[in-house]
Formats: C-alpha cells, structure tokens, sequence
C-alpha cells in the first residue's frame, strides 16, 4: 500500500467512524435533524418520508441535501443515477464500509422508491456556464471543466456533466457537491476502487488527472452553488 | 489563375441553381487513412487571440462553435453543436479540424462544376448538419466562424515553421474565402516548406479512411453495439441527454439531429468519425467491425428530411443518395417503413 492510499485508507476510515457514528446518534437526535424543517412536524415528517428512505436521512439529510461530510448531496441526482449507485454499493463497484452496509438494507423495488423520493427532492437553481461564455479560462478546474485536455484525451467535463456541471440521466450533478466527497471519488476512479459506468469512461479520464488538476476541478464544481 | 475561372463559373452556376435547387454542399470529405507518423499543426491556445476587432471576430467564432445553441431557431434547426462532431473545438486532429478544411477551400468539385468557397461550405453546415437555415453570405456569423477557422489555421502553420508574431489579420471578404487560392497571403517561411497543393491536405484533416469490415455491415450486431457502448451518452431511443432544457449529449436520429442531407448519415463518414473520435474520451477503442455496424444501425433510422426533396423519396434517392447511406431503404425500427417516408421537418422551430 502506498502513502497516498493508506492515507486515503485512514480518511475514509475516519468518515467512517462519523458516519456510522451518526445513525446511530440519529435516533436519540431525531429531534434536532427534524428542526431543521420546523414548517413540518416530526409526525407529517415520517408520513412524507418513505420508511425505506429512513435509514439514509441520517447522514445524506432529510431533504438529500446531504450533510457535508458525513454524507453527500443526493439531491439534484437522476433516480436512475441514484438506484444504479445503490446497486453499485451492493455488488462492490462501489467501496464504502458504512454505504456497503446500508446499501443492503434496500433491496427490490425499494431502490426505486428510495431513488425517486431522493431524486424528486429540488436544488436551488445557479447561474449556468455553458461552454464558450468563457474563451480564456485561467483557472485549470474550470479549464478542464470547459474545455478539457485535448493532447491527454481528456473531454470538456461539461460536455457530459452539462453546464456548470448539474448533470442528468447516468452523469452526476458535480455542481454545488460536497468537496471531500467529489475529491475522494475522482481519487477512486483512478485507483480503480470505483467502477460501475459504461467502458469506464470516468476511470480512464481521472487517471490522467493530476494531484493539483483533482483538487482544482474539486473546488470549481463544489463552489457552483 | 485556373481557380479564378472556375470560380467565376461556380458564381453563374450557383446563381441559376439557387431559385430551383439547393447546391450539394455535403460532398463526401476526402479521407485518406490515417498516417501513424504524421505530424498535426498545432494551434495557438485561445488566450492569445489578440485584442481588438479582429481578435473578437476569432472569439465570437469558437463561442459560435461551441455553443451553438445560442443560434436555435435563427440559423440552427436542431440540438446539436458543431463541436459535437469536431471535437475539441474544432481543433482536433482526425476529427474535421476547422484548420484543415479552411486551408483546402475554396474547393472545385467535378460533379457541379462549382467552385465553393469556405463560407459557402459552413452554409451547407447549417442547411443539413444543423438542420437549419445558413445564415446570409457575409453574415456576422459566418465571418465569425471563418475568422476562428482561419486563425487555427494561420497559427498552427505558423507554430510547425517558427513564424514569429501574431496571425496577420485579413478583411471579413477575404476570410469568407477559404486558404486555397493564389492570393492568400502566407509567409515565405510556409510555402517555402508546403506548396498550395499541400496546404489542402494537411495531415489529420477530416476523418481518417477506414478500412473495409471483414463482414458486411450489419444493423443488427451495430444494434448490439450501439447498446454496449453508446446508449450511456446517447439515449436507447438515440435521443441523447438533455440538461436545462438544452441537449448537453448529442441526438444521433429523430427530429433533433442532422438532416438526410448531412454528410453524417453516410454510413462510410460515420464509421470514419465513430473508430477515430468515440466513445468520446477513447476509453475504449471500438473494432473496424463494430464501428460499421454501429454507423449503419445509427444511420438506418428516420431523421430530418433532406432538403433536397421535392415530394418524392425515390427520385431524390436516385438524384443524391447513390452512396453508402440508408435513404430511401427500410428502416431499422421498423422495416416496413422506408426511411425517407417519415423524415421529421426541416428546421423546426424549437417550441
């Protein structure tokens, strides 16, 4: 194992240990995660929210909008994006001890319900950068982001990931994503740790990016919000 | 001196035709296979556009190209930008670099004794590629593109040969022209090192010839394909994928992509442009075989209707279609239907 993976190993771990950590909090602070949303009682809460969607509130949020590091946002997402990611966790496409875990917990046509509830929940609309608005781009995440790398193969991110990054259909919404979790997956595509899309589009263009080019592209499409 | 008179011609023909036909501007792209060890022109990075009028003509060129939207329902008919099918802003070697077809136009073609020039090819773009309308001869538009078009070229020659100094800056009549004519002003440099001749058939311009399949194509194993490899970016129904209400991945058939007039729907140029440019990013690099049998199940479906027709499938098949293309045959969908029959409008408007 090298330095950077057992680094990796270590953070992971750690967000870990929070997020399980949390559901189990969740329950004795059920009061408290429900007072974010005080136009709406405890008891209307668990009406709208199907009981299958329960067990991911705690880390994700009651709205999917996600819960910085514990959880990422899951609002703004494709239900079928969604429902792939939740089977991708089940068969080991996709690496997370508490996900792996939690994954198995829905099952049959529940992925659906949990991946429509999530997928339906809104996101605040941000100004859209289409490719071209910009024709110098000093930034080298926005760089990448519209205009790509052409002498290393690497696409305009946005020329799958839409403007400003809000994605749709298989391609994740980037835009306004939490930045350790944007990070921690362009870090296992390359590793290899995830997989799951089609001829491993993702995995063959995050293995030609930099150290400096992840955190970069982390920073730009987080900060889209 | 030749080109002049041929030109001359080219102008009284066009001008007889333009009342009655709409001219072939869709001719099949000269592709020679690709040469392992050739050397591409490498242009300029965008940052060093110049200020000024002229430099914002360039800009104005790649914004056009790469959000091409921006000109739905006034020239474009369609959800597809140009930069869907000339990657990396027109830039990209073996992908119909705007630098290669600049510098080979203006162009005679035997088959209408016309010569046409780079802004009457960019016409024919927007007329079958984006199922549009071209915008007028000497439009903003089309001066933008050929400025962007012609600063690639200009940069990148003058990169390869060590011309120092910025692109020489042109009038709007002259960069509607095309880099193919006695008059175009090169530095000694160049044509000391390429004859004009050469200049037409830089290296990587196009898209490279493929080689024939071992088997026929087939629809049915391009179906299996299209389904394994290309249905994540562009939709079972061939739909793409839309985002904001704009298509970010481009429609392949349907109402919403090019036109049978298109020189895309040829199975030939699509299994030329799938091998070398997809799935984009080249994850992957799909077989010889699979990339015709792709292009033929992609270009086997119904699409707006060639521009050319004036009521009748057969007679414009007969008249156009004598190529590698599906017009007029039966449909992949359904193959009672012969495609052509159905074709969705041209240049619809958007809502």
């Amino acid at each position: 194992m090298n330095k950077n993976n057992r680094l990796k190993g270590d953070y992971l771990k750690s967000v870990n240990t929070a997020a399980i950590g949390s559901i189990f909090l969740s329950s004795v602070l059920s009061f408290s995660v429900m007072a974010n949303i005080p136009e709406e009682s405890p008891k209307e809460l668990l009406q709208t929210v199907p009981a299958t969607a329960q067990v991911c509130l705690s880390c994700h949020g009651v709205d999917g909008e996600g819960l910085g590091i514990a959880g990422p946002r899951l609002a703004g997402l494709s239900s079928e994006y969604i429902a792939d990611q939740v089977s991708h966790f089940q068969t080991g496409k996709r690496q997370n001890p508490t996900m792996m875990a939690m994954a198995m917990t829905v099952q049959g046509d529940n992925i659906k319900v949990v991946s429509d509830f999530f997928a339906a929940k809104p996101v605040a609309d941000i100004k859209l950068q289409y490719r071209g608005d910009k024709v110098v781009i000093t930034d080298i995440g926005e760089k990448l982001a519209f205009q790509g790398d052409w002498d290393r193969d690497i696409p305009a991110c946005t020329s799958c990931h839409g403007p400003s990054g809000i994605g749709a259909g298989q391609f994740p919404r980037l835009a306004g994503q939490e930045p350790t979790y944007l990070k921690n997956q362009l870090l296992a595509w390359q590793s290899g740790a995830r997989t799951g899309d089609a001829d491993n589009m993702m995995g063959s263009i995050a293995k030609k990016l930099t150290a400096a080019e992840i955190d970069a592209l982390t920073q730009y499409f987080s900060a889209q919000k | 001196m030749k080109l002049y008179y041929f030109s001359a011609v080219g102008v009284l023909l066009s001008m007889g035709l333009s009342a009655s036909e709409l001219p072939d501007r869709q001719a099949q792209l000269p592709s020679v296979a690709k040469d392992a060890n050739a050397q591409y022109i490498m242009p300029s990075d965008l940052s060093t556009i110049p200020e000024g009028e002229f430099g914002d003509k360039v800009r104005k060129g790649y914004q056009l190209f790469v959000n091409s939207q921006q000109m739905r329902d006034t020239y474009v008919g369609n959800e597809l930008n140009c930069v869907n099918c000339h990657m990396n802003a027109g830039n990209k070697a073996n992908a119909s670099p705007l630098w290669g077809a600049y510098m080979a136009y203006p162009a005679y073609r035997k088959k209408n004794d016309k010569v046409n020039s780079y802004e009457e090819r960019i016409q024919g773009c927007f007329t079958y590629s984006m199922n549009g309308t071209a915008p007028e001869s000497g439009s903003e538009s089309l001066v933008a593109i050929s400025a962007y078009s012609y600063w690639l070229a200009m940069s990148g020659l003058m990169n390869q040969f060590n011309v120092a100094g910025p692109v020489p800056e042109m009038s709007d009549t002259d960069l509607l022209k095309g880099g193919n004519r006695e008059d175009f002003p090169l530095p000694k440099a160049i044509t000391s090192k390429l004859d004009q001749k050469a200049l037409t058939m830089l290296p990587g311009r196009g898209f490279p010839k493929l080689e024939k399949p071992e088997l026929a194509y087939s629809i049915e194993r391009g179906k299996l394909v299209y389904l394994a490899h290309c249905q994540a970016c562009h939709g079972e129904g061939g739909q793409g994928v839309k985002m904001a209400e704009v298509s970010a991945l481009p429609p392949l058939w349907g109402p919403q992509t090019y036109n049978w007039g298109a020189g895309m729907h040829r199975v030939n140029t699509a299994a030329n442009f799938i091998y070398e440019n997809m799935p984009l990013g080249k994850s992957i690099q799909l077989t010889v075989q699979q990339a015709w049998d792709v292009a033929a199940f992609v270009n086997a479906h119904e699409r707006p209707q060639d521009p050319r027709y004036k009521g009748n499938v057969a007679e414009t098949q007969a008249k156009y279609h004598q190529h590698e293309g599906f017009y007029g045959k039966p449909s992949a969908a359904d193959p009672s239907v012969i495609l052509g029959s159905k074709s969705y409008p041209i240049f619809p408007a958007s809502k």
